[in-house]
């Protein structure tokens, strides 16, 4: 991705389905999943407060995710969100989508380097 | 920390959300923002640097994004407001961002339609002007002009005749009140300066009570001033009390000198006595009831409340027909006639400025066409968006109520757009009016304007908005969401609705084309009509002889043979002579009888005669052609017993059919007058414009009847205009209360009498330009997008071995088969609209075949054009990569 013009189109493209995934398991709260998402692709990817917490807003606001604040015993509030029914459903369709995408990517690709 | 808090909080104060939710937010924020900072403070990374890198991001874009965030993605707005108006409110934000989001579109869309409303708003607030907004007087609508008729002369309106003004006026049931009037010109002298000729309204003293107005200072005639032989009494219009007596209340009682007979003053009018028009004085009428002599005078009358036209004027006619004792004969010729005051005045302009607002209106249909394939093409382009939407839970109604509100944005900017540039192509327009358009006609904006530009406004977003809107909510989600994702060419329906905008287009185009295309034909034609006489380096003036100062013949004649051959030694005159009434210089008209005509049955028309009185000089100064005899000499009418005529061919013709009209007599219509002999016969001059009719004519030295009020014509061998300043010396040293008037070239007179067609002609070429120019665009687009879409397509057939002069033909087909059609409709349309200009033709058919064949061959040509570039384009697609884009 040297790009940073197709490196842009891609991360937003592909940030609903990284959040959903990553709150699939269970609940997480914004700081939380931002290191998760720069950790678990290696620094590829980041997100930061600008682009991460308006993403979660849209999610929650569509209902595909639910925020709420949670106190644990020497923590600060933090505001942890979770993956909705309705949400759990579009992961799947996404899911799916991107790798129908992704395989159609490969086909082509490979092809042209036969 | 109550520190990162604060820095959030600031920068989130443009974002106006309700306070607990931005405390959540700010909160929020904060805490990530902090562990950020923490975690890389923690790793060793400096104060300053982990400060900026934990506040990467905390800036514009976030609030735009946070923004967004809320309102957007379902596109449902909170709950606790579902109003329509919260709806409206976020359609129209909605609006606002995709019509930035996309400039160079927004940009063509509101051009075109500012275009569109621009001209249309001109020509309505012109023709509302004219034919809508009600008169500057009270109760405007009861307002009736009065007039005799008398299809028997060939005369639409005569006058009305001093005995039928007091017939009328005391005997009708139907009026409130009439008033009668005469226009005529006065030379103002005796004050300071020069003399100045002035245009004063003679009027009977209940005018100002018709029109429902006071005098605005001192008072209105008294009836006995009203009367023949009373004392000489004047009331000022308001701007010539301003000019000559600078607003002076004490001017009453003044006396001024009218055409060397003193006048004094009684009364100012008030500003809104525009009516007569453009006069700067009234007197009395003073009508004669026992004088017969003739039909001049204008009426003007107000109905009583609820009567209509048809009842007034069977209430006048019925009072008409007998007449007063001693006319009965010639009140079985005329009747009255009733028009409503403003046809009466402006119904010159009524069919041209009707087909000038179906031109424009034409325009902004194409403007609108055009806008909508755009729509068309753009909404394609959206379908994913739209699918996404309607998936995710988004009604129909609310992506068509967004859809709309997109369209009416655009609409409402580029009507905005459009009324200003219109006021501009107003103005202008008004300063292209001639001199003769009453000044109580306005054309400053009015409520109704406002309502016309919003309706129209309005009825354009719907137009151009709505069947791209219903085509684009009205598909199926899945599908569309399929389509869009493996294939981005265009639906059957969506291609064949484009088609048909496109047609529509070529359709209307080659309509106002060809209507363009009659009109200037037309024009042309009238500019080269033969006038009949030769305008170039002629001009003229007017000089007008005060009966009291001039009474009789021997000091009339003298006077301008004295002129006349001072003004002929000028250097630079070649010829020069007078006229009462030179070619566009008025209608005097008077009724002859030929010696060889057959007695008049009971049935038979007499046409009225054009009389004009001329000097000997006067034929060859204004250049017009002798066919038989010769000019008046300097004898002719010297004597009473053998008076001499010249005729003009119409006239010869009348009389004569296939004779010569040389020797030939003729009397004025009452069988004790002389008979006159014809000594020459002259070509036809278009007397009253070059479009317009000529009627017989006939010529009588001036020597035989003595008139004051003559034209002075001079040719010249260069610029006439040099010639004015000299002449005036010396008619100034002839007389120095004689004001010189009417100045005038000959052409230039010629073209202000062709200024409306020419201006209308011109004003139809341009829209109709305009209009192919749209279509065009519209061709262009819709194919070259087409293209755009077919590009895997071509490229398989070329990869199939369809060469590129195959493919372009083929795109070149597909256009320009919609261009025939679309010329085919236009022509059927246009052969039956066509006849609507008959009028304004001039003898141009309206099934002209040259024209017809010139502008079907132009669309033709650029249709072909506009769709060579695209089918050119295609011809160019280099199959491999055509294959790989998808």
């Amino acid at each position: 991705m040297d790009t940073p013009m197709l490196d842009r189109e891609l991360k937003k493209g592909s940030a609903e389905l990284l959040v959903l995934s990553l709150v699939e398991a269970r609940s997480r709260h914004g700081y939380e999943i931002s290191k998760l998402i720069e950790s678990l692709s290696q620094g590829t990817l980041r997100f930061h407060v600008g682009s991460l917490y308006p993403l979660l807003y849209r999610l929650e606001a569509r209902g595909w995710i639910q925020g709420k604040w949670v106190e644990k015993a020497g923590q600060r509030r933090r505001r942890y969100y979770r993956l909705t029914a309705q949400g759990r459903k579009v992961l799947a369709k996404q899911r799916q989508g991107w790798q129908q995408f992704a395989e159609a990517i490969r086909r082509i690709t490979g092809i042209e380097y036969v | 920390m109550s520190d990162w808090k604060e820095i959030v909080e600031e920068r989130l104060a443009g974002l106006k959300l309700d306070t607990p939710r931005q405390a959540a937010i700010v909160d929020e924020l904060a805490q990530h923002i902090e562990d950020r900072y923490e975690e890389l403070r923690a790793g060793g990374t400096s104060e300053e640097e982990a400060r900026r890198l934990a506040l990467e991001g905390l800036d514009a874009s976030l609030i735009r994004e946070l923004y967004r965030a809320r309102h957007a993605a379902v596109y449902e707005p909170p709950r606790h407001a579902r109003g329509f108006m919260r709806y409206s409110l976020y359609d129209l934000r909605m609006a606002v961002r995709t019509a930035k989001s996309k400039p160079a579109f927004s940009l063509m869309v509101i051009g075109m339609l500012a275009l569109g409303i621009a001209g249309n708003a001109a020509i309505f607030s012109l023709f509302n002007g004219l034919f809508l907004k009600a008169l500057p007087f009270y109760e405007s609508e009861r307002l009736v002009d009065l007039d005799e008729t008398a299809p028997k002369w060939n005369l639409h309106y005569v006058g009305v005749s001093n005995p039928d003004l007091y017939e009328w006026r005391k005997n009708n049931r139907t009026f409130e009140g009439m008033a009668f009037f005469d226009t005529n010109a006065f030379n103002l002298s005796g004050l300071a300066g020069t003399a100045q000729r002035i245009r004063g309204a003679q009027v009977t003293r209940d005018l100002l009570d018709v029109l429902k107005l006071k005098p605005f200072w001192g008072r209105n005639f008294l009836p006995d001033e009203d009367k023949p032989k009373a004392p000489k009494v004047v009331l000022l219009g308001y701007d010539l009390w301003q000019r000559l007596f600078h607003g002076d209340r004490a001017v009453l009682g003044h006396t001024i000198i009218l055409s060397e007979q003193a006048y004094t003053v009684v009364g100012v009018l008030p500003k809104e006595a525009v009516f007569p028009d453009q006069v700067d004085l009234w007197v009395p009428l003073a009508a004669d009831p026992n004088d017969h002599s003739g039909w001049y005078l204008n009426g003007i009358g107000r109905l009583k409340p609820g009567v209509t036209y048809e009842q007034a004027a069977a209430d006048l006619l019925r009072v008409h027909r007998p007449g007063a004792p001693g006319t009965n004969k010639v009140n079985e010729i005329t009747s009255p006639i009733l028009t409503p005051l403003r046809d009466r005045y402006l119904g010159d302009y009524r069919t041209v400025s009707r087909i000038l607002l179906v031109a424009v209106a034409v325009v902004l249909l194409i403007a609108c066409v055009n806008i909508a394939a755009l729509m068309l093409v753009r909404s394609t382009a959206r379908g994913r968006e739209i699918a996404i939407r309607t998936a995710i839970g988004a009604s129909r109604v609310r992506i068509l109520g967004q859809l709309l509100m997109e369209n009416a944005l655009l609409a409402a900017v580029g009507g905005m757009v459009g009324v200003l540039v219109g006021g501009v192509f107003l103005r202008a327009m008004v300063s292209w009016l001639p001199d003769n358009t009453p000044r109580w006609i306005s054309f400053s904006l009015d409520a109704r304007f406002v309502i016309f530009c919003v309706l129209i406004t309005g009825a354009a977003a719907l137009l151009f908005g709505l069947v791209p809107a219903i085509q684009a909510s009205g598909g199926n989600s899945g599908n569309a969401l399929h389509e869009s994702g493996t294939r981005t060419s265009l639906s059957r329906g969506r291609r064949r609705t484009l088609s048909a905008l496109v047609v529509c287009e070529i359709g209307l185009a080659l309509m106002l084309l060809i209507s363009a295309g009659l009109l200037l034909q037309a024009f042309h034609k009238v500019l080269h009509a033969d006038p009949g006489f030769r305008p170039e380096n002629v001009i003229s003036f007017r000089v007008d002889l005060p009966r009291a100062t001039y009474p009789k013949p021997e000091k009339i004649l003298p006077f301008f043979q004295n002129l006349l051959r001072q003004v002929a030694a000028l250097p630079g005159v070649q010829t020069v002579g007078a006229a009462s009434a030179p070619p566009l210089g008025g209608h005097w008209g008077n009724f002859y009888v030929g010696d060889e005509d057959r007695p008049l049955g009971p049935n038979d028309k007499t046409p009225v005669v054009l009389q004009v009185v001329a000097t000997p000089g006067y034929f060859d100064a204004i250049g017009m052609t002798r066919l038989a005899g010769r000019p008046f000499d300097e004898r002719d009418g010297l004597s009473k017993d053998a008076p001499v005529i010249i005729v003009n061919e119409s006239f010869a013709k009348m009389h004569w059919p296939g004779k010569s009209a040389l020797g030939k007599r003729v009397r004025y219509n009452d069988p004790k007058s002389t008979w006159m002999q014809v000594v020459g016969v002259y070509r036809d001059e278009k007397h009253y414009g070059l479009d317009q009719e000529v009627r017989p004519s006939i010529f009588q030295p001036h020597l035989q009847i003595p008139f004051q009020s003559m034209s002075i014509v001079l040719r010249s061998s260069g610029d006439p205009r040099n010639l004015v300043e000299p002449a005036r010396q010396i008619l100034q040293r002839l007389d120095a209360d004689l004001p010189m008037y009417d100045v005038r070239t000959m052409t230039e007179r010629l073209e202000r009498s062709l200024w409306a067609r020419r201006a209308y002609s011109w004003l139809f070429g341009a829209f109709a330009l305009v209009a192919l120019v749209l279509a065009a665009a519209g061709i262009y687009g819709v194919i070259s997008y087409a293209v755009t879409q077919r590009t895997r397509e071509i490229g398989i057939r070329m990869a199939l071995g369809a060469t590129p002069g195959e493919v372009l033909t083929g795109v070149l087909r597909t256009g320009m088969v919609l261009v025939a059609i679309g010329a085919a409709l236009g022509l059927a349309a246009t052969l039956l609209a066509a006849r609507l200009l008959e009028t304004l033709l001039f003898g141009v058919s309206p099934r002209d075949p040259l024209i017809y064949a010139a502008v079907i061959l132009g669309v033709a040509c650029v249709g072909l054009l506009a769709n060579f570039v695209p089918a050119r384009r295609a011809a160019a697609v280099d199959p491999m990569r055509a294959l790989r884009v998808e």
